[in-house]
């Protein structure tokens, strides 16, 4: 406890840049999980549309994708895919890779990386989203086909809208799943903040060459804990909140007169 | 295939491995997901609050940074902690957040006359959570305990993978992959190692489901 508190082990903190290092590198592991869950929300909103399509080679390929992919342990696609990409891959990410974007980003392996990321979480949210369509009662769509909608139009219109709503909750945990998993690319060798914190510690690999204060690893990495405890908090409290506000919604719904809402006979 | 027959040697001391590794950390889980799920529950609001942290905590936190704590961190501080306690008590503390978090939703399902029948027969709070409760608890949680098992296993995959020196399946696939160069085949069959564990897990929990769950 001693060792814990003690505030000589709390120095690194404030001396030079490690802060701002700290927080830069945090600032990756965000912008790494606002690209994954954005393809992998579109990726999985397609496979669960394939897995409750009506054709049954489209229906069958997706479940068997997703099921292959939700099975398989993250890190370990990614270590497959950072050891497995040909040659050809990394050339063309480290030629091709826009200049804007942090050295990090434009590392040879963050294809592998956030391909990874995708792949695993684009199945378990595509599991998901299927839940969610199916918890729908069938007479909505058959309504909407009565209307004459069609296929896109029901799902766009009608079963989306509705689906997705109820599984906002799931979805928001998934992706705060996702944002934790962004650390497991330190271990491809991204510099992201685990593999920063590592490096203001010494265990990177690489000894110590820092002028200033080598850390302590233990109080490093609970401070790295720290920022994830943070942001994902916030994370589910957007979406407790999300919730509250769409149930009050319906509530209000549900509640005013109907009169109102009738068709003029 | 050769992959396969010309290494099982080790891709089954890596299974065993996982093994071992998930069943220890799936005692430590329950327990102290048992433990935290009582105290949210509890009377007192500073005791649900400290479960509250527990959760929010253990739930938010990556495992990697975890480990990271649990093993270099410690040892740094002079605690003599090996690779094996260290990974199982990372991957416990992670998993029992969730685990906590299930039950809690369980004991909410138990009928609130259920409670106070154990009451007025007499029994203490803590009696009437351990006897009554929490048994009828878990019976309707199996489900969703099955599939924190299964993210448990996938989870082990991270210990190995990070610096605690555990060779599981992952790291035996890597061992594998760097003496033959068949990158496909050594990463095929790990997942292949992955599937049984978890197929397992699933059958096992759905035996339990049928014997013992409660259908709400």
């Amino acid at each position: 406890m001693g060792y814990l508190f003690d505030p000589d082990n709390w120095e690194w903190v404030v001396t030079e840049n490690n802060l701002g290092f700290l927080l830069e590198a945090f600032l990756i592991n965000l912008q790494i999980a606002v690209i994954a869950m954005v393809l992998a929300l579109a990726v999985g909103l397609v496979l669960a549309l394939g897995a409750i399509a009506r054709p049954a080679p489209v229906r069958l390929a997706a479940k068997a994708w997703v099921d292959v992919f939700r099975n398989i342990p993250l890190i370990l696609l990614i270590l497959y895919l950072a050891l497995s990409q040909p040659q050809s891959v990394r050339d063309f990410w480290s030629d091709s890779a826009p200049g804007f974007l942090p050295d990090a980003l434009r590392s040879e392996f963050i294809l592998a990386g956030i391909g990874g990321l995708v792949l695993y979480n684009s199945a378990v949210l595509a599991e998901v989203f299927r839940a969610g369509i199916l918890s729908l009662a069938r007479g909505q769509r058959e309504a909407a086909a009565a209307l004459g909608l069609s296929y896109l139009q029901q799902m766009r219109h009608v079963v989306l809208p509705q689906g997705l709503r109820r599984m906002v909750p799931a979805t928001v945990s998934q992706l705060i799943t996702l944002n934790k998993d962004t650390t497991l690319v330190s271990i491809i060798a991204i510099q992201e903040v685990v593999r920063s914190g590592r490096v203001l510690a010494g265990t990177a690999g690489n000894p110590f060459t820092g002028s200033g204060v080598a850390a302590p690893i233990l109080h490093v990495m609970i401070f790295v804990g720290l920022l994830f405890v943070i942001a994902n908090y916030a994370l589910s409290r957007l979406s407790r909140r999300l919730e509250t506000r769409e149930s009050r919604r319906i509530a209000t719904v549900r509640t005013a007169p109907r009169v109102s809402e009738a068709p003029p006979a | 295939m050769d992959v396969l027959t010309d290494n099982l040697d080790d891709f089954a001391a890596g299974l065993w491995v996982t093994t071992r590794l998930v069943g220890a950390a799936f005692l430590v889980a329950v327990v102290l997901g048992t433990l935290v799920a009582a105290l949210r529950v509890s009377e007192s609001r500073p005791l649900r609050s400290v479960g509250g942290l527990y959760v929010e905590t253990f739930r938010n936190v990556p495992l990697l940074v975890l480990l990271f704590i649990t093993f270099p961190g410690l040892r740094r501080g002079g605690v003599d902690i090996n690779a094996w306690t260290a990974g199982i008590i990372a991957l416990g503390l992670y998993t029992s957040a969730y685990v906590a978090e299930v039950l809690r939703s369980g004991v909410a399902a138990v009928s609130q006359g259920q409670r106070e029948a154990g009451l007025s027969l007499g029994f203490g709070q803590v009696a009437v959570l351990r006897r009554i409760v929490l048994p009828q608890a878990f019976r309707t949680v199996i489900g969703p305990l099955g599939s924190i098992t299964i993210a448990m296993i996938k989870n082990s995959a991270i210990v190995g993978a990070s610096i605690v020196a555990l060779d599981d399946i992952l790291k035996e696939a890597r061992v594998v992959n760097s003496a033959t160069f068949q990158t496909t085949e050594a990463f095929f069959w790990a997942a292949v190692c992955y599937l049984l564990l978890t197929l397992t897990a699933t059958a096992a929990f759905r035996g339990l489901e049928a014997r013992y769950a409660i259908r709400r």
